[in-house]
C-alpha cells in the first residue's frame, strides 16, 4: 500500500513537472482541420498567433492560414507535421500558450479589430469597432459560446464568393421569396447565381440584384429588409452547387407578374409561387 | 358645431400642406433617379461612339504594340458601356442582348491580344465596325424616346413593359439580336458546352413516375415513408425531369430526377439540426460512404466546409486515364452536424460528364516559374476549363508567400501551354 502511495506521488509530481505551467482545460476533444470553423478554430488560432505562429485575423475559420501557422508549430515542436490539430498537438500548443476565451470573445463580439501577441500586453492590440471579425460554435465548439452571428461571420462560403455577396443575396432571397418553401429560396439564389455565369447579365453580383426592374424586391424596398438565417442558409447551398431551378435565368409570380414578356420566356418548373424560366 | 367647423378646417389644410410636401418630395426622388438614368443614358451613347472608333482604329495598324492599344481600348470600352447599358431601365430582352454582344465584343479583344491571332481579328471586324456604326445611330435615334416623357418615370415603364414592340429600342433589340448571331456565332466548344448542360448526351431509357419514386426510397431510405408529390419538368424545360417533394415528420425537401435514366440531379431536405456531435473525421467518413452508396464510385475528396447547421463536402471525378481530378465533373454532399445525416446531394455536374481531349503534361521548373520568396506547398494534376469552354489539363499550385503575413494562392496553370488560367487568393 505504501508502495502504491509512493508510486502515485511520484507519478503525480513527474506530471506536474512535464507539463508546462500554462496548461489549462483547453479544446474540445475533437481533431480539426482545413474547412472547419468555430470556437475551437479561435482558440487554436488565438493560441497560435501567442506563440508567434500565426499572423493574420482570428476569425474562426480553419483556412489556409491557420494551416500554415498549425505546420509550422508541429514542425517546430516535433510533431508529425500534418496540419491536423489532434489531441497530441492541442495538449502541446495548450502547454506552451495562454489563451483569454473572455477577452478573445469579448473583442469578436464588440467587433474590434486585435491581436493575441503573447509578447505585447493586450490592451495595446486592440483597435476598436474596426474588424470584420466574429466570434462561432462550429464543429469542435465543446464550450460554445453561442450562436451569436456577428458581423456575419459564422459563414464559410467557396472561394469565388465574398460574405458581402452572401449578404446581399440573402437580402435578395428574404425579400423576393420568404414565403416560399425552402427549396423555392435555394432557387432564387441559384437565378441570381446563374446569372452571374451568363454573358447577358451583369458580372456582379451586385450589378445583377440592382439591374433595373430586375427585381421586385429593390423596387418596392423589400430587399432592405434583414434576412433570417434561413435565407442564408439557403443562398449558403445554392453557392455550393445546388439549383433546384434547374439553371433557370428567370422566375415570376404568375398571380403578380405584371411583364408580358417573362410569359414568353420557356418554363422549366414551378415551387411553390415562382415559376422558374431560361 | 361652429368649433367642429373650425377643427375640420384646420385639418383639412393642415392635410393638404402635408399632401403638396409629399408630392413635392416624391416628384424631388423621381427626378434624382431620372437624372442617374440620363447620365447613364449619355454616358453609354457617347462611349459607343468611342466604341467603334476603336474597333475602326484596331485594323489601321500592322504593328503589334499599336494593335495592343487599341485592343485594350475595345476591351476596356466595352466593359463600361456594358455597365452604363446594365444601369438604364431599358427592359430585361434589349438589355440582355446588349450584354452579350458587348461581352462577346470584349472577350474576342482580350482572347486576340493574348493569343496575338490578329489577322482572325482582322478578317472580322470590319464588319462589327459597320454594325456598330449602324447600332451607335439607332441607339441615338432610340435615347430620344426616353427624354420625351418630360421626366415621366411611371410613362416611360409602361412602354418598357408593353408587349407590342412599338418603340426605336425596341427597334435597336432585333437589330441587336441579328447582329449577335452573326458578328459571334457560337464556338464549337460553346455549342458543346450547351449540349452538355442540357444533358443532350443522356439516352438512357426514360423512367416512370412509379420508377423514379423507387429509386428516391432505395437512394434516401430515410424518407421512404414520406408524403411524395411528383410532377414533370415543364414541355419547354432543356431536359424533362421528375420533380419529387416530400414531406416526413421533421423533414421537407425536394429531389429531381432525370426522365432518362432516372439520373440524380439534386436533393435537399430542410429539417432542425441539434447541437453539433460529429467530428470533422466522422464527416468526412460518411460522405465518402454515401457518395459510394449514391452510385459514384469513381470520385475523390476535393475540400469541405463547415457552418452553422451543416458541412458541405465536394468531391470530383477522378480521371481514369490520368487520376487527374475533373472539377467539371464534381458531387456536392451536405451533411447535418449533429447526427451526420445527409441532407443534400448535388450531382447535376457528374451526370453531366465531360468529354477529355487527351493532353500532355510538360514539366515546370517552379524555382524560375514563381518569384523567389513564393514557396510551392502543395501540386496537384486537374482538369479545369480554361475559360473558353476547354477541358484543360492543369497543375493546380497551392504556393505560399511568407511575408510579414503569409499569404496563399491557388495557382492553375495549363500543362500543356503553361498558361496561367486562375489566381485565387486563398485565406
Amino acid at each position: 500500500m505504501r508502495l502504491v502511495s509512493i508510486l502515485f506521488a511520484l507519478i503525480l509530481g513527474i506530471s506536474i513537472i512535464a507539463i508546462p505551467q500554462n496548461e489549462v482545460i483547453a479544446f474540445s476533444d475533437q481533431q480539426i482541420t482545413r474547412g472547419a470553423y468555430g470556437d475551437d478554430v479561435i482558440e487554436l488560432q488565438a493560441r497560435l498567433q501567442y506563440l508567434g505562429f500565426y499572423k493574420s485575423k482570428i476569425d474562426g475559420k480553419f483556412g489556409y492560414n491557420t494551416y500554415w501557422a498549425l505546420r509550422n508549430f508541429q514542425e517546430k515542436y516535433g510533431l508529425p507535421v500534418d496540419g491536423v490539430a489532434g489531441t497530441k498537438t492541442k495538449k502541446t500548443i495548450a502547454g506552451y500558450s495562454d489563451y483569454d476565451e473572455k477577452w478573445v470573445k469579448a473583442q469578436l463580439n464588440a467587433g474590434n479589430q486585435f491581436t493575441y501577441y503573447g509578447s505585447i500586453p493586450l490592451d495595446q492590440q486592440v483597435n476598436k469597432g474596426t474588424a470584420t471579425g466574429g466570434s462561432g460554435s462550429g464543429s469542435g465548439g465543446g464550450s460554445s459560446s453561442g450562436t451569436s452571428n456577428n458581423n456575419g461571420t459564422q459563414t464559410q462560403v467557396p472561394p469565388k464568393y465574398t460574405e458581402r455577396d452572401l449578404q446581399l443575396i440573402a437580402n435578395a432571397v428574404y425579400g423576393e421569396a420568404r414565403g416560399e418553401p425552402y427549396e423555392g429560396q435555394v432557387a432564387v439564389a441559384a437565378v441570381i447565381l446563374n446569372r452571374l455565369e451568363s454573358p447577358d447579365f451583369p458580372n456582379t453580383i451586385s450589378g445583377i440584384i440592382f439591374q433595373p426592374l430586375a427585381f421586385t424586391a429593390v423596387a418596392d424596398g423589400q430587399i432592405w429588409l434583414e434576412p433570417n438565417d434561413r435565407a442564408k442558409e439557403a443562398v449558403i447551398d445554392a453557392m455550393n452547387g445546388w439549383d433546384p431551378s434547374e439553371n433557370a435565368l428567370y422566375y415570376f409570380n404568375p398571380k403578380t407578374a405584371t411583364s408580358k414578356w417573362i410569359w414568353s420566356r420557356p418554363q422549366i418548373k414551378q415551387i411553390g409561387e415562382h415559376i422558374f424560366c431560361s | 358645431m361652429k368649433t367642429w367647423l373650425v377643427v375640420l378646417t384646420i385639418a383639412v389644410i393642415g392635410l393638404g400642406a402635408y399632401s403638396i410636401d409629399l408630392h413635392g418630395d416624391k416628384e424631388d426622388l423621381q427626378r434624382t433617379v431620372l437624372a442617374q438614368y440620363t447620365d447613364k443614358l449619355t454616358d453609354a451613347s457617347e462611349k459607343l461612339s468611342h466604341l467603334q472608333r476603336s474597333v475602326s482604329q484596331s485594323l489601321l495598324f500592322q504593328d503589334e504594340q499599336a494593335i495592343h492599344s487599341e485592343l485594350d481600348s475595345v476591351w476596356r470600352l466595352s466593359s463600361e458601356v456594358r455597365s452604363s447599358i446594365a444601369n438604364i431601365p431599358i427592359g430585361q430582352e434589349l438589355s440582355n442582348e446588349w450584354m452579350n454582344y458587348l461581352g462577346r465584343l470584349g472577350d474576342e479583344a482580350k482572347r486576340t491580344a493574348k493569343t496575338g491571332d490578329y489577322n482572325a481579328w482582322r478578317e472580322k471586324m470590319p464588319q462589327v465596325s459597320t454594325n456598330l456604326q449602324s447600332l451607335s445611330d439607332e441607339w441615338s435615334a432610340a435615347t430620344v424616346d426616353f427624354y420625351k416623357h418630360n421626366g415621366k418615370m411611371d410613362v416611360w415603364l409602361q412602354q418598357v413593359d408593353n408587349k407590342n414592340p412599338n418603340t426605336n429600342f425596341d427597334k435597336v433589340k432585333d437589330t441587336l439580336k441579328g447582329y449577335g448571331e452573326k458578328d459571334f456565332p457560337l464556338t464549337l466548344s460553346e455549342s458543346d458546352w450547351q449540349k452538355k448542360i442540357e444533358l443532350k448526351a443522356l439516352q438512357d431509357a426514360e423512367i416512370t413516375e412509379k420508377e423514379a419514386l423507387e429509386k428516391v426510397k432505395y437512394l434516401f431510405p430515410v424518407i421512404k415513408g414520406a408524403t411524395f408529390t411528383v410532377t414533370k419538368s415543364s414541355d419547354t424545360a432543356p431536359y424533362p425531369f421528375y420533380h419529387i417533394q416530400f414531406h416526413q415528420g421533421i423533414r421537407l425537401g425536394y429531389i429531381d430526377l432525370t426522365v432518362k435514366g432516372g439520373h440524380l440531379l439534386s436533393y435537399l431536405v430542410e429539417r432542425p439540426v441539434d447541437e453539433a456531435k460529429q467530428s470533422q473525421e466522422e464527416i468526412l467518413k460518411k460522405a465518402k460512404e454515401y457518395a459510394k452508396k449514391l452510385g459514384m464510385e469513381d470520385v475523390a475528396y476535393v475540400e469541405s466546409r463547415e457552418n452553422h447547421q451543416a458541412w458541405h463536402v465536394t468531391f470530383a471525378r477522378v480521371h481514369p486515364g490520368d487520376n487527374a481530378l475533373i472539377y467539371a465533373d464534381g458531387v456536392q454532399l451536405k451533411l447535418a452536424k449533429d447526427t451526420g445525416e445527409l441532407l443534400g446531394a448535388n450531382a447535376m455536374e457528374y451526370i453531366q460528364e465531360e468529354t477529355i481531349k487527351p493532353q500532355t503534361a510538360k514539366p515546370i521548373d517552379w524555382k524560375t516559374f514563381f518569384q523567389d520568396d513564393i514557396q510551392v506547398q502543395e501540386v496537384k494534376n486537374i482538369y479545369t476549363d480554361n475559360g473558353q469552354f476547354e477541358q484543360r489539363l492543369c497543375y493546380e499550385v497551392i504556393a505560399l508567400r511568407d511575408g510579414k503575413t503569409q499569404e496563399t494562392f491557388r495557382v492553375v496553370i495549363d500543362a500543356e501551354n503553361h498558361n496561367v488560367l486562375k489566381v485565387e487568393y486563398l485565406t
